[in-house]
């Protein structure tokens, strides 16, 4: 409203500051995240098997990384669109999109189960697939010339490349403007912003079906990439949410983050709830009704047994409570609620994950102990990128102070 | 203020702003000053004018929804019903009811009602449609479309009181009040709009009278065809020939091992009407073109087999290749007339009508000519199976030649006899057969009193159902089923048109007016002799009155005769 005209703060202010208290926890998240890591990811491996272990560590990676991803398309986006109001909150968004840095190096195990072969983690990589399975020699042949642990590696090396390098080249120009406050950086990083995100729309695809669609190999559907873009937009918008409400109650950003921009971000939930929804539903509906036993094998295996519960759960509450649960303004214009929904969906996109790769492992959940692996992998992975995520912002401030357009966004009100 | 409208009703007060700022202020100002009837007029949508004016906020949101959410009910209701109520369609091999199938149309309709209610009922809380609004009377509002803002309070406010309003608004730092007055321009539509309007209903009536002439004149020219694809359909007919494939048919044979959906033929002697265990043990070749006949993928996949059989048929006359040899007519006809073979399907008045068993197949080819029939590659009575089971693939019941019906005939009818079953059959009797033999099955139908009126010389007319020959003890119900299915002298076959149940259900049906002529009213249940004893009293009542009547008449003919 136009009869208190907020202020930009000095770009040193204490409020654009990492605040204390989250600062300090960067290190023991660190450390407990890598221990739960390791121990659910041992305890995977030997309490059920090798490729159950590799696929809850799968798991906790992908979760992490469709976040991660998701971030970065929210940043280039913004900048794409010249977009004001979300100045506030780009910063929570890039510190995200840097967590594929970290998850660079932790790709390497499951490069290195590629190599080890014999259907450590994906199934393509043993040798006796054909007489195991029964599938057609000649297409399994056909298969292989892009399923090969050589071809693999390249292009995992290659999206990698391209997602660190649009990383660092977003963040660190976001982070020099800080201190230089110059437009031309923001001129620059709008200029690039198409092209990169045609590149990061590529290789988010192409890495989601070389990565996890691989794992049921014969399977196949365009629209995976799609999917879990979806998922980790979504995630990205709950995660920024929840974000802004924890550095707002310890102190940060009081006066920047303002209910209009919780409202935005609850409309993007609410609609990317709904785009999940679409994409999943258009995935699921045009196998359902084509019917072919190459195409149906991987949601009739998600309707056996436990399966079938979780594929129930993604319907009723990925969908249908978050849907009607975010639907109103008066739940969006309350930030804690907005907050509370952005976590309740942080774990629903955990469920879609594990839903879409741990029946590939054949072991079920793997019952008690398996479950318990599944979810120390997540969770210590994820702490690890928060306490990483932490570090680096306690380095670099929580908001892009001087951003050309963070007068905009103070101002920014719904009509 | 304009003098020449004060006698007027005055509308409201309005007031001009230069700035968001004041007409903030203002509304805030007039807001609390307990105003509830206020208006804000601006050239661009301003922040948090809804709440210095008061305005609660609107119920529009829960209009949507309620639309979106009808919209998800219509698509469903409307789907279940049509798909899976109504008009029963399997769809993809899918159940009738298949929710995800729905979905899209539910989805579609979701969003299309929720929009049509956030419209609407924006329009219905606007009171729009509007064709004018008192505001326009004022000379200087036409500036809110450009740089001031306004601010309306309504005379049917309760606090309304011209003088108290003005002196509040003059507060609140505007530099011009004016009274708002009731438009006074007529209300009456101009003339010249009256006149276009009319003029544009009486043209747009042309199209319609010109289709209406057109459906009830004649006319030489040949129609001209707006979708030309629809009249004349690139779709290929039987026996056409066809560049699209190498072997030039346009009609495609079965894929070798394949059952067409609904072609599971299983029960021989329910299609056949014959009791094919039976007819094995007698005459075993016979009995395995029949089954060949009936089902195309054993006949596809026994190819060496189905040499055998056909191999003798010179040697036995009598069994004739009946699957093999109407296609072969059919697709060879006029080949055949050129050949001058006889093919007795162009020729109507064979010579056989004296035999009372003898169907109306044609006379025998000769045997040289069988020969290189029968050893044509099975594909042949493929093709001939695929054009229906009629006469193409029926049983002989009987040869040229043969006069005694070996066959061992169904006895009995397969269907388990109901009211269902009759009534079904009495429906397709008279859909079917009654045109020829009449509805009550004496054989004069429409067509044969047609026949006879005009002595049609080709003529041979259908037989009663009530003759002795056709009764039950001496024509079976499978024989019975068996010229339904296939015809017999000049009646043709049926078996492409009623379904197999209901062929059954005709010879129920046959059987039952077979019946009707001889029985006795203790068949009748008791509570509806009281009726039937009505009825024949009417009708030996019309009887009786038509006897009379000829009687004058012959009587009258009589004297008239004898006169001269």
């Amino acid at each position: 409203m136009s009869d208190h005209s907020p202020k930009i703060k000095p770009a040193d202010d204490p409020a654009f500051k990492l605040p204390e208290s989250l600062g300090a926890l960067s290190v023991p998240l660190c450390i407990g995240g890598i221990a739960a890591l390791v121990i659910g990811w041992m305890l995977g491996w030997f309490a059920v098997d090798a490729r159950f272990g590799m696929s809850a560590y799968l798991t906790a990676f992908t979760y992490c990384l469709t976040i991660a991803l998701g971030s970065m398309f929210f940043v280039i986006i913004q900048h794409l669109v010249r977009a004001g109001w979300s100045v506030v909150v780009r910063r929570i968004g890039e510190l995200l999109m840097m967590m594929v840095l970290p998850l660079a190096v932790l790709f390497l195990p499951i490069l290195v189960a590629v190599w080890v072969g014999g259907g450590t983690l994906y199934e393509w990589t043993n040798d006796n697939f054909v007489e195991e399975t029964g599938y057609s020699a000649k297409a399994w042949a056909n298969k292989l010339g892009y399923l090969n642990p050589g071809f693999f590696t390249l292009r995992a090396i290659f999206y990698l490349a391209v997602w660190v390098g649009l990383a660092l080249y977003y963040f660190k120009g976001s982070s020099l403007q800080d201190e230089t406050g110059e437009i031309s950086i923001t001129e620059r990083l709008q200029a690039r912003s198409g092209p990169a995100l045609i590149l990061l729309s590529l290789t988010t695809s192409f890495a989601m079906f070389d990565w996890v669609m691989s794992l049921a190999p014969t399977w196949f559907s365009t629209m995976f990439g799609v999917y879990l873009f979806a998922g980790g937009m979504l995630s990205t918008h709950c995660a920024i949410a929840v974000g802004s409400y924890v550095l707002q109650s310890r102190g940060a950003l009081r006066d920047e983050i303002t209910v209009e921009h919780y409202h935005d971000l609850g409309k993007f939930i609410f609609g990317f709830t709904f785009f999940w929804t679409y994409i999943a539903f258009s995935q699921f509906m045009l196998i359902w009704y084509a019917n072919m036993p190459e195409e149906t094998e991987w949601f009739f295996h998600r309707q056996e047994g436990v399966w079938m519960w979780v594929s129930l759960s993604l319907v009723f509450f990925h969908w249908m409570l978050p849907f009607a649960g975010t639907m109103s303004r008066h739940v969006r214009r309350r930030p804690m609620l907005v907050a509370l929904w952005g976590c309740y969906l942080l774990v629903m996109h955990f469920v879609d994950i594990y839903w879409i790769i741990m029946p590939e492992a054949e072991q079920g959940m793997g019952g008690v102990t398996g479950v318990i692996a599944s979810l120390l992998c997540v969770i210590g992975m994820s702490c690890l990128m928060l306490g990483l995520v932490l570090s680096k912002a306690s380095q670099t401030g929580v908001v892009a102070a001087r951003d050309p357009r963070l007068l905009e966004s103070l101002r920014f009100h719904q009509i | 203020m304009t003098e020449e409208k004060t006698n007027n009703r005055v509308h409201g007060i309005v007031a001009e702003y230069t700035s968001v700022d004041s007409l903030l202020k203002a509304s805030r100002r007039i807001r609390d000053a307990g105003y509830k009837k206020i208006d804000a007029f601006t050239p661009f949508p301003v922040h948090g004018i809804d709440e210095a004016l008061g305005i609660k906020p609107t119920v529009l949101p829960w209009i949507a929804l309620a639309g979106g959410l009808i919209g998800t009910c219509t698509a469903l209701v409307m789907q279940i019903w049509m798909n899976s109520i109504d008009y029963p369609y399997i769809i993809s091999g899918k159940p009738f009811i298949s929710l995800p199938a729905f979905m899209p149309v539910a989805f579609e309709l979701t969003v299309l009602f929720a929009s049509f209610g956030a419209f609407f009922g924006m329009w219905a809380l606007n009171g729009l449609p509007r064709f004018s609004n008192p505001m326009f009377t004022d000379p200087r509002f036409d500036r809110v479309t450009d740089d001031r803002f306004f601010l309306y309070i309504d005379a049917k406010d309760d606090r309304f009181d011209s003088a108290g309003v003005q002196k509040l608004l003059g507060e609140t730092g505007t530099e011009y009040i004016n009274s708002v007055y009731e438009d006074d321009t007529p209300t009456k539509i101009p003339k010249f709009i009256v006149i276009g309007l009319g003029v544009l209903m009486a043209l747009s009536i042309i199209p319609a009278l010109v289709v209406a002439k057109m459906r009830v004149t004649k006319s030489s020219s040949p129609r001209f065809h707006i979708f030309y694809d629809m009249d004349f359909s690139p779709a290929k007919d039987m026996q056409q020939t066809t560049t699209l494939f190498a072997d030039g048919r346009a009609m495609r044979p079965d894929v070798i091992g394949t059952v067409a959906r609904g072609q599971m033929n299983q029960d021989l002697d329910f299609m056949t009407g014959i009791d094919v265990e039976a007819l094995s043990r007698m005459d075993m070749p016979r009995a395995q073109r029949l089954a060949r006949a009936y089902s195309p993928s054993a006949l596809a996949m026994d190819d060496p087999v189905a040499d055998v059989p056909a191999a003798e048929v010179p040697a036995k006359p009598a069994d004739e290749p009946i699957a093999e040899k109407p296609a072969k007519a059919g697709k060879k006809g006029k080949k055949k007339t050129a050949e001058d073979q006889p093919v007795a399907e162009d020729k109507p008045s064979e010579p056989k009508k004296e035999d009372p068993v003898v169907d109306e197949k044609p006379a025998e080819p000769a045997p040289a000519e069988k020969m290189t029939e029968a050893s044509k590659p099975a594909e042949e009575s493929a093709t001939a199976v695929e054009h229906g089971d009629s006469a193409a693939v029926a049983p002989a019941p009987a040869d040229a030649g043969v006069a005694v019906d070996t066959t061992p005939w169904l006895t009995e009818n397969p269907l388990a006899i109901s009211a269902e079953v009759l009534s079904k059959g009495q429906e397709q009797f008279d859909i079917y057969c009654a045109v020829c033999h009449g509805a009550n099955g004496a054989g004069n139908g429409l067509v044969n009193q047609r026949a006879q009126k005009i002595l049609a010389t080709t003529w041979n007319p259908p037989s009663s159902l009530h003759d002795e020959a056709i009764s039950s003890g001496k024509y079976p119900e499978g024989k019975l089923f068996s010229t339904i299915t296939n015809g017999i002298r000049k009646m043709p076959g049926y078996g492409s048109q009623i379904k197999v149940q209901d062929r059954w259900a005709i010879v129920a049906y046959v059987r039952a007016l077979q019946q009707s002529q001889k029985a006795s009213i203790d068949l009748v249940p008791e509570d509806q002799r009281q009726r039937i004893e009505l009825l024949k009293k009417d009708v030996d009542k019309v009887l009786a009155e038509q006897a009379e009547a000829e009687k004058q008449r012959a009587a009258e003919a009589n004297k008239s005769a004898s006169t001269p």
